[in-house]
């Protein structure tokens, strides 16, 4: 078996927003090591393909950072995955380096989706955040995207300092009318080691208010729901045929490698030869392994350097069984389809009678309905659900 | 792991026999808090060659953790250095380090019993402060001789003429001659020991007379048993000795005597005049009470040394381990720390809301702090601690007095005839600029003032009464916001006396939550009830449902606020495929739900128990 679904990281950006705590840094334009790192990407695809990690791709996903500010190196990239077979392709674009020229040498390259970092339509707003683009740049990239036939997404933030509800409004409105397929909705989180958690901390800025971001996650959900775009999942809508496939492969359990400085791959039990042979770094596998994660800390110009699979610095981390199990609910919880009915099945016969106690709790708590889907509430306090859920990973005593 | 190097011609004299007592000198170093005691210590280890300066882990003498984090001195602790003098001879010092708290007075004062000489430290920046005057006292009290050190002097704010005409003006100590010192630079340390040598006195004893000995502090190992640091009056001690505990009334077989440098180092003999520990074999931590006197069991001295009084404690708390199968370990656990904390008391306590614990009694707030801490760290409890109450005498309309040490205990109101409480002596010293606010806190906190004395020009003494439980609230922390950290604070016990006092009950959710009731003066009330049910809302996360708070006397609800319902709580950011990280964040929520207790379906953290003492004042 092989994954055939793949992930590539581009850890460049003109400049680092004060919100994120994603692995990549601020890089001056047309710094070779850019060209250095992306040939380092392509090596490393060379080797899965030869040892069989991967085998033919469903699904492709070049992230970031910002693989549009890679420029031509990106569209390399993508050129190489395109020979993998996969049917959707999707590149991370910001909106200040997506230009028309890239965009149709992507798409020519054999990208079929773009996912573009657009966050707000406010020019305040975007300011405060950190970004490198304004509103009209957005909206210019999200319409040139379309006109060059690809699938396009838009990423938004809520419950920003200065975003009011008609300016969240105005935003959602904004990228519905670029005739979009796809929109992605998150909460401003404060991450540690950012400059807004900085702030936050001084008392210079106010905390999230947690009324304010349900608030707008609400409105999204009916506004984007109203305009033909289905909740898929609890930060996802799309329109029919428009759901991000890549995406739905993390949840579903299904094998994927991650390539690049900061990429994380997952590997089912059978694919465990696979990887020893790919990293033999990671060292023993315990017998009862049934899942791997690995997590790649290479520094991105030491990957640049030492190009190779075996020479990456890997986390890796070993889920039995019934962990496994317990995590795929766990990620399950977040699709509007819900529980599958041949996952309950599966983990009934490892967690026995828990697996239902747990599951008519969270009915009787109204956090699942009862064709185990998320309900309202379930969308809104998620993090209890996904805990309940992920607490099965462990046996009661 | 520490190596003490001993000096050549150190180590032939490194025990002595008993008629050189004339080369031994017994010394504590006293001092305000943060005046640089224990950075002196290290350079008298350092300059002796006790330690090599590589070897001199910041602070030696404080051995505890949270000694070392809080930069102050808890327990005491003695450490033998010899001293190659100018005169070309050789002495045994004992430097015996005393807490440097106002919490541990009592330690201080059965330190400076095992002394001929205090080192009075005072900072040529800050000056004389209320616990310089009362150690200067207790020093005074236990007729040692005074060496006035003058201590950081390589700062560019000292100011060692004024500093050296406060110590004169203020306690009367001659100071002309005082040494003035660095502890971080090492400045003068030479001319202090020097001092030492001529200032304070030999000790002076009976080698021949029956063995007369003061249990100074002691520790529990778990392969020997009970260890004493001990002072040698009268007589000596060695290996194979039975000696007799006069206050405990009971004998032990001595397994090996000794000197700690700072690494114990084993002797043939503790003789007379000298400082070292005793290994006692006792298995039991509280078979030794520190402040008792060893004399031999065949051959008894006439009469114990004065010294021996229980410490009394002052404040009370309840302790409750969050998970309730620690009960034994907890009690296991408070019997150790008894071992060399003498002044430890408890007694069952039972909670509605936190089940079994303990009611703890501490000599003061720090004291509670410490003894918390040192649970939690050294012994891997999690604990919750309640508000701090103090021991009032209740009596009941039935002619009764009870003592009560906590609000659960209280009876009814138609039951009680009067309360009286406990009232401190307490003296502030602090510049002129700030006796205004000083007056004002100490109104508001219900104080009477007693008197006011200029010590020098700069420096005003404020005495007056005040309610204990009013000091262990916020009374120091506000002390020193308010005159911008210049005050220093003192206080002893005084008396009792009648007070209106009343029992606020707090309910969480509707339901009264016996562990956050507490006592307070019915004046106050009403402004503690509002200021603690704002606090709390603070304090308790918000849930996925509304949690009102009430404060109510009796049944009468004087005091509300509500912490609102969560609305959202969702991990809606996509980390790519990096699940582990998504999982992560939820087991850490979930970790932090772990320290907190449920108190009906209210998850409350630990911290909430404690709010009465965060309440802001206005």
């Amino acid at each position: 078996m092989s994954a055939r679904v793949l992930y590539l990281h581009a850890p460049f950006c003109k400049r680092k927003c004060s919100y994120c705590d994603f692995a990549s840094f601020a890089t001056p334009a047309g710094d070779p090591l850019m060209a250095s790192y992306g040939a380092a990407l392509l090596r490393q695809i060379d080797e899965a393909e030869k040892i069989g990690l991967i085998d033919g791709l469903d699904t492709a996903y070049v992230g970031g950072g910002t693989p549009t500010f890679m420029g031509g190196s990106t569209v390399e990239l993508v050129e190489r995955i395109a020979a993998l077979g996969p049917s959707e392709v999707t590149v991370e674009a910001n909106p200040d380096s997506a230009s028309l020229d890239l965009l149709s040498n992507l798409r020519d390259a054999g990208a079929t989706r773009i996912s573009m970092g657009v966050q707000s339509l406010d020019d305040g707003e975007l300011r405060m955040l950190g970004r490198v683009h304004d509103a009209q740049t957005a909206l210019e990239a999200l319409h040139v995207a379309v006109s060059l036939g690809l699938s396009v997404s838009a990423d938004l933030m809520c419950a920003i300092p200065l975003q009011t509800p008609s300016s969240w409004l105005y935003t959602l409105g904004g990228v519905i009318g670029a005739g979009i397929g796809h929109v992605s909705v998150y909460p401003l989180m404060i991450e540690e080691g950012t400059p807004f958690f900085q702030a936050v901390e001084a008392g210079e800025m106010p905390a999230p208010d947690d009324g304010d971001e349900a608030a707008r996650m609400e409105e999204a959900a009916a506004i984007l729901t109203a305009h033909g775009y289905e909740r898929y999942e609890v930060a996802s809508y799309a329109r029919p045929g428009r759901m991000c496939r890549h995406n739905l492969s993390y949840w579903t359990g299904a094998s994927y490698l991650g390539i690049g400085a900061g990429a994380a791959s997952m590997f089912g039990h059978d694919e465990i030869p696979l990887v020893a042979d790919a990293f033999p770094q990671i060292g023993q596998v315990p017998a009862n392994a049934h899942r791997i994660r690995l997590s790649c800390k290479t520094d991105r110009r030491l990957m640049a350097e030492n190009p190779s699979l075996a020479d990456q610095v890997i986390d890796v981390e070993f889920l039995n069984e019934r962990e496994s199990l317990a995590e795929d609910l766990m990620l399950g919880a977040r699709m509007a389809r819900g529980l599958d009915r041949d996952l309950v099945s599966r983990s009934r016969d490892v967690m026995g009678q828990e697996l239902d106690e747990c599951l008519a709790g969270l009915i009787d708590d109204g956090y699942l309905d009862d064709a185990l889907a998320p309900t309202e509430k379930g969308w809104l306090l998620g993090n209890e659900l996904y805990g309940r859920l992920w607490d099965l990973a462990e046996a009661a005593d | 792991m520490i190596v003490a190097r001993i000096g050549r011609k150190s180590a032939i004299i490194f025990y002595m026999s008993a008629n050189e007592t004339s080369h031994i000198r017994n010394f504590s170093i006293v001092a305000h808090i943060d005046h640089g005691k224990s950075t002196i210590s290290d350079r008298v280890l350092e300059l002796t060659h006790t330690v090599e300066e590589r070897d001199l882990d910041s602070q030696m003498l404080d051995t505890m953790d949270i000694e070392r984090e809080r930069g102050i001195t808890i327990k005491s602790n003695a450490v033998r250095v010899m001293y190659d003098a100018d005169d070309g001879e050789t002495y045994q010092f004992n430097l015996i380090d005393t807490p440097g708290h106002v919490d541990f007075t009592y330690e201080v004062s059965r330190s400076l019993a095992a002394c001929e000489g205090a080192v009075l430290v005072v900072d040529s920046t800050q000056g004389v402060e209320a616990q310089t005057v009362s150690n200067a006292i207790l020093a005074m009290n236990a007729n040692l001789d005074i060496v006035p050190a003058i201590n950081k002097i390589d700062l560019p704010s000292a100011e060692p003429e004024r500093v050296r005409a406060e110590i004169e003006d203020a306690l009367a100590i001659p100071a002309e001659d005082a040494v003035c010192v660095s502890g971080k630079t090492g400045a003068g340390i030479h001319d202090l020991l020097e001092s030492i040598v001529f200032l304070v006195s030999p000790p002076s004893g009976d080698a021949d007379a029956p063995l007369k000995a003061l249990i100074i502090d002691s520790y529990f190992d778990q392969f020997r048993g009970v260890v004493a640091t001990v002072r040698v009056f009268d007589g000596s001690i060695k290996a194979g000795d039975t000696l007799h505990m006069m206050a405990a009334d009971s004998d032990f077989l001595v397994d090996d005597v000794g000197a700690k440098r700072p690494a114990e180092t084993s002797l043939p003999v503790l003789s007379v005049g000298e400082v070292g520990y005793v290994v006692t074999g006792l298995k039991d931590p509280g078979a030794v009470h520190v402040g008792d006197t060893l004399t031999g069991a065949s051959r008894r001295c006439a009469e114990a040394l004065p010294g021996y009084r229980e410490a009394k404690p002052m404040v009370f708390t309840g302790l409750f381990p969050i998970d309730n199968k620690e009960y034994e370990n907890l009690r296991d656990a408070l019997e150790k720390l008894r071992v060399n904390d003498p002044s430890l008391t408890w007694s069952p306590e039972t909670s509605v809301a936190l089940g079994f614990g303990f009611r703890v009694g501490f000599l003061g707030l720090l004291h509670m702090e410490v003894v918390k801490e040192r649970l939690e760290r050294e012994f891997d409890l999690d604990l919750i601690g309640t508000s701090p109450s103090v021991d009032y005498h209740v009596f009941t309309t039935a002619g009764e007095m009870l003592d009560i040490k906590s609000p659960q205990d209280l009876p009814s109101p138609e039951k009680i005839a009067r309360i009286e409480e406990p009232y401190l002596k307490a003296t502030v010293i602090v510049p002129p600029e700030y006796m205004g606010a000083v007056i004002q806190l100490v109104i508001e906190h219900r104080g009477i003032q007693d008197n006011m004395v200029y010590l020098a020009e700069n420096s005003v003494e404020i005495t007056f009464f005040i309610p204990l439980a009013e000091l262990i609230l916020d009374f120091f922390d506000q002390l020193k916001s308010r005159t911008k950290g210049y005050a220093s604070l003192d206080y002893e016990f005084a008396d009792y006396r009648a007070s209106d006092l009343v029992k606020l009950d707090v309910l969480l959710a509707g339901e009264m939550v016996d562990a956050l009731s507490f006592i307070v003066h019915k004046d106050k009330a009403y402004t503690l009830a509002r200021g603690l049910c704002d606090k709390l809302k603070e304090i308790i996360p918000r849930q996925q449902f509304e949690v009102p708070i009430q404060g109510a006397i009796g049944n009468k609800i004087i005091s509300r606020s509500t912490v609102k319902a969560v609305r959202k709580d969702v991990l809606a950011k996509c980390y790519g495929g990096d699940i582990s990280r998504k999982r992560k964040l939820l087991e850490k929520q979930k970790e932090g739900k772990k320290r907190m207790k449920q108190i009906g379906t209210v998850d409350v953290p630990q911290e909430a128990f404690l709010a009465v003492l965060k309440v802001d004042d206005e």
